[in-house]
C-alpha cells in the first residue's frame, strides 16, 4: 500500500517535471510577468488535461481521486519551477464544486473550459471566510483570467455558495511576482448550494497546505541555485562557498528546508489517513503553513545576500524566487495567523 | 553670502532648515529611488544659487569650507527632511581627491565644472569579478605614447547613464601585488569605445549600470597622482563619509512606516507586535546613541577607525529587520508591486526590497564583519 503510494507520488512529480522542469529556464515565467492575466491559459488547460485541477476530485466525477500527499508533491514541483498558472485556486474551486454537487460547472472546470475562482477572502492574512454578502472579496489570485467566481455567502446560519459569471465588479492590482490580484465587489449570482457546510473550511485548509508545498518548492530551488553559486563564484582566489561564515549560514538554511519538508509530509499524511479530528487537522495545516511562510522568506532573502550585487538585479533568476515568496508567504493565512490558529486548535485537540 | 563659519551651530542649523523649507521640492522628499540628474535639477540649481553645492570643499576651490561639525549638521538636516542625494560622486568623492592628490591644472580644469553642474561624475570601482574582492579588479590601462588605452568592464556604477565623466580604478601593472598595480584614471564617457548599459534592479529601477571600455584612449594627463598609487589614494578618501552609511535615517524612516502599517492593519496594539516593535525601536535608539559617539569623534576632529564598520553593519541589518516585520504583518499587501492606497507612503514590499542591497553595497555585511574581526578585535587568521 505504502509502495503504491510512493509510486503515485513519484509519477505526479515526473509528470510535473514534464511540463515544468525545476531546472528549466525561467524565460517563460519572465514573458508572462506583469501582462494580464499573468499566466498562460493554454498551459492551465494542459494542466486540466493532466488531471491536476481535479486531482482531489473523485474519479467517478472525472477527477483523479488522489490524496493530499500527491497534491503537495505536485505543487512543490510547480513552486520549484515558479509556475504562474493558478492551479491551487483552480483545484480549490473544483473541490468546492464537488462538495456542492454542481456537476456541470465542475466538468467545465476540469476540462479547462472555464476558470471559476473562489472569492472567499474579506480581510488580509486570514484563512477565515465569514461570507458577508456585500463585503468586497480581496486578493483573488490570477483573477484577470477568471470566467466567473464562487462566492461564499452566509445566510441564516448556513454558508451558501453563489456562482457569479463574468468579471463585473472586478479590479486588478499587480503583484511582485508578475501576477495580478483581484478585488471583487460581489454582484448577482446563482446559489448553487444552500449550505456548503464544513467543506469550505476543509478546502481552504487544503489550499493552505498546497501553498505551503509550493513555497517549499520555491525555497528548495532557490537554495539549490544558491549552492551552485557558492560553489562557482570566486572571490579572494577561492569559491565563496569555502568561507566558513557562508557555510554555516547555508547549513542553517538546509535545516529550515528540511523542517518544512518534514512538516508538510507529515501533515499531508495525517490528513490523508482521514481519522484526525477537525481541530487536529486545522492545527496541523497551520503548523506547516507557518513554517513554510517563514522559511521561504528566510531562504529566499538569504539567497539574495549570498548572490551579492548580482542577486539584486532583476535579470538574475534568484530574485524571481524572492518575489514569489513575498506574494505567497501570507496567502491562505500569514504565519502569525496560523500560529494563533494552531495555539487555539491544538488546545482544543488536547482537551 | 553669509560667512557660515562665523555662525553658531544653532544658527547654522536654522539657516539650513530655512533653506531646505524654501527651496527643496516637497514632492521629492524621501524618494523611493536615487534621483536621476534631471529629477533633481531644480534642487541643484537652488544649491548652486546659494553656493552650497560642495559643503566640504575649501572655499578657495568654490566650496563652503564647512567644518566637520557643520557638515554633520547639514547632513542631519537633509536626512530629517528626506532630501534626496543627487548624482554627487563628483562632489563627494572626486573633488576631495583632486584637491588632495591632483595637480593644480586638474583642479582648475575639473572642479569648476562640477560646481556648475556641467560635469556629472560616476564612480567606476566594482567589476563583475571584483566585488567584495575589489583589489582583484582587471580593467586595464596600458600606456601607449601620451595615451592610456583602457579595456575592461565596470559594474554597479551608480547612475552612469546620467554621467559624462567616470573616475576609475584601473590596473596599470599586472606584475605587482594586486593592490599595488592600480591607478586612478579620469575618463570622458563620450570617448569612443565607452558603452553604458543600465541594470534593472529588484526594485525595477535603473540606478545601477554596467560600463564597458573597448580600446578607449585616455590622455595621460587624466591620471591622478602617481601611477600605481590609485588604491591607497582611493582608500585615503574613504573619509568621514563612511559614517553616513551607518546613519539611522533609513531605519528611522522605516520604523515610522512600520508603525503606520501596523495601525492600518489593526495589529499595533497586539502584545506580540508591541514586543517586536519595541525591540526594534530600542535597537534604533541605541543605534542613534552609538552613532552619536562616532559623530562626536568627528566633531572633535578625530579620524574614524575601522570600528565605524559597526555602524554600517548594524544599521543595514536593523533596516532589514524592520522591513521584514512589515512583510509579516502586511498580509497579502506584502506581495503588491505598487504602494498600498491611502496616506503614509505605505509600501511594505517596496521597502523590504529597498532594504535588501544595504547589506551588499558599500562593503557587504560579510566584509564588515571581517573588518571588525581582524582590524578591531585583532583575531588571528
Amino acid at each position: 500500500m505504502e509502495e503504491d503510494r510512493a509510486e503515485s507520488i513519484r509519477m505526479i512529480r515526473d509528470s510535473a517535471a514534464g511540463i515544468a522542469p525545476r531546472g528549466g529556464d525561467r524565460r517563460r515565467i519572465r514573458e508572462l510577468r506583469f501582462r494580464e492575466p499573468g499566466y498562460d491559459p493554454a498551459m492551465l488547460r494542459q494542466m486540466g488535461e493532466q488531471g491536476w485541477i481535479g486531482l482531489r476530485v473523485p474519479e467517478a466525477l472525472g477527477g483523479a481521486g488522489l490524496g493530499l500527499r500527491e497534491l503537495c508533491a505536485l505543487t512543490e514541483e510547480l513552486g520549484a519551477a515558479l509556475v504562474p498558472e493558478p492551479l491551487i485556486p483552480a483545484a480549490l474551486s473544483a473541490v468546492l464544486l464537488t462538495a456542492a454537487e454542481a456537476e456541470e460547472p465542475l466538468q467545465q472546470m476540469l476540462s479547462g473550459e472555464t476558470l471559476l475562482l473562489t472569492a472567499w477572502q474579506e480581510a488580509p492574512a486570514t484563512l477565515e471566510a465569514p461570507g458577508h454578502a456585500g463585503a468586497p472579496r480581496l486578493f483573488i489570485p490570477a483573477a484577470g483570467g477568471a470566467t466567473g467566481f464562487l462566492v461564499p455567502v452566509a445566510q441564516d446560519g448556513r454558508m451558501a455558495l453563489r456562482l457569479q459569471q463574468g468579471g463585473a465588479g472586478l479590479t486588478l492590482e499587480r503583484a511582485q511576482d508578475g501576477g495580478f490580484l483581484g478585488t471583487l465587489q460581489p454582484g448577482e449570482g446563482k446559489v448553487i448550494v444552500a449550505d456548503i457546510g464544513p467543506a469550505l473550511q476543509d478546502a481552504l485548509d487544503e489550499a493552505a497546505l498546497a501553498t505551503a508545498a509550493y513555497l517549499l518548492g520555491v525555497m528548495d530551488q532557490a537554495f539549490a541555485l544558491t549552492l551552485d553559486y557558492l560553489r562557482t563564484r570566486q572571490q579572494f582566489g577561492r569559491p565563496i562557498g569555502s568561507f566558513q561564515a557562508l557555510q554555516h549560514r547555508a547549513a542553517d538554511l538546509k535545516i529550515q528546508v528540511a523542517l518544512t519538508r518534514a512538516s508538510i509530509d507529515s501533515v499531508a499524511a495525517l490528513i490523508d489517513r482521514g481519522d484526525a479530528p477537525p481541530a487536529a487537522r486545522r492545527a496541523a495545516v497551520s503548523r506547516a503553513k507557518a513554517r513554510a511562510a517563514d522559511a521561504a522568506l528566510l531562504v529566499t532573502r538569504q539567497a539574495i545576500q549570498f548572490h551579492g550585487g548580482i542577486g539584486y538585479t532583476d535579470e538574475a533568476d534568484i530574485g524571481l524566487y524572492l518575489r514569489k515568496a513575498m506574494v505567497l508567504a501570507n496567502a491562505f493565512g500569514s504565519a502569525a495567523f496560523h500560529r494563533r490558529r494552531f495555539a487555539a486548535d491544538a488546545r482544543e485537540d488536547e482537551a | 553670502m553669509t560667512d557660515l563659519s562665523t555662525l553658531s551651530d544653532e544658527d547654522f542649523r536654522a539657516e539650513v532648515r530655512r533653506f531646505i523649507e524654501q527651496e527643496y521640492p516637497p514632492e521629492l522628499r524621501h524618494p523611493r529611488h536615487r534621483l536621476h540628474w534631471e529629477q533633481g535639477r531644480a534642487w541643484f540649481k537652488a544649491l548652486r544659487a546659494k553656493g552650497w553645492v560642495a559643503p566640504g570643499w575649501p572655499r578657495e576651490y568654490g566650496g563652503l569650507g564647512l567644518n566637520a561639525s557643520q557638515q554633520i549638521i547639514l547632513i542631519e538636516e537633509y536626512e530629517r527632511h528626506g532630501v534626496a542625494r543627487l548624482p554627487d560622486h563628483g562632489i563627494v568623492m572626486l573633488g576631495p581627491l583632486l584637491i588632495r592628490f591632483g595637480t593644480e591644472a586638474q583642479r582648475q580644469r575639473f572642479l569648476p565644472r562640477i560646481l556648475a553642474g556641467e560635469d556629472i561624475w560616476c564612480q567606476g570601482y566594482s567589476e563583475p569579478n571584483a566585488g567584495s574582492d575589489l583589489a582583484s579588479l582587471r580593467t586595464e590601462a596600458v600606456l601607449k605614447g601620451d595615451h592610456y588605452v583602457v579595456n575592461g568592464q565596470k559594474i554597479w556604477t551608480t547612475l552612469a547613464t546620467d554621467a559624462n565623466w567616470i573616475f576609475c580604478l584601473v590596473r596599470t601593472d599586472k606584475t605587482a601585488k594586486k593592490q599595488e598595480g592600480i591607478s586612478f584614471l579620469l575618463i570622458d564617457m563620450k570617448s569612443p569605445g565607452v558603452i553604458v548599459r543600465p541594470i534593472i534592479n529588484l526594485a525595477l529601477h535603473d540606478e545601477f549600470c554596467e560600463v564597458f571600455f573597448d580600446n578607449v584612449r585616455v590622455p595621460r594627463e587624466n591620471l591622478v597622482g602617481e601611477p600605481n598609487k590609485g588604491w591607497s589614494m582611493a582608500k585615503a578618501l574613504l573619509g568621514f563619509e563612511r559614517i553616513f552609511l551607518g546613519s539611522p535615517r533609513q531605519s528611522g524612516y522605516a520604523l515610522a512606516r512600520l508603525k503606520l502599517l501596523a495601525e492600518r492593519m489593526g495589529v499595533f496594539e497586539d502584545a506580540d507586535f508591541q514586543d517586536r516593535y519595541t525591540r526594534l525601536r530600542l535597537d534604533l535608539e541605541d543605534h542613534k546613541a552609538l552613532y552619536e559617539t562616532f559623530v562626536a569623534m568627528l566633531r572633535r576632529g578625530e579620524t574614524l577607525g575601522p570600528d565605524v564598520s559597526m555602524l554600517k553593519l548594524h544599521q543595514a541589518e536593523l533596516f532589514q529587520r524592520i522591513t521584514e516585520l512589515m512583510l509579516e504583518i502586511a498580509g497579502e499587501n506584502a506581495g503588491l508591486l505598487e504602494p498600498m492606497g491611502g496616506n503614509g507612503d505605505l509600501h511594505p514590499a517596496g521597502q523590504f526590497i529597498e532594504a535588501r542591497p544595504t547589506t551588499i553595497y558599500g562593503g557587504s555585511s560579510e566584509i564588515q564583519r571581517g573588518i571588525l574581526a581582524k582590524n578591531v578585535l585583532e583575531l588571528p587568521g
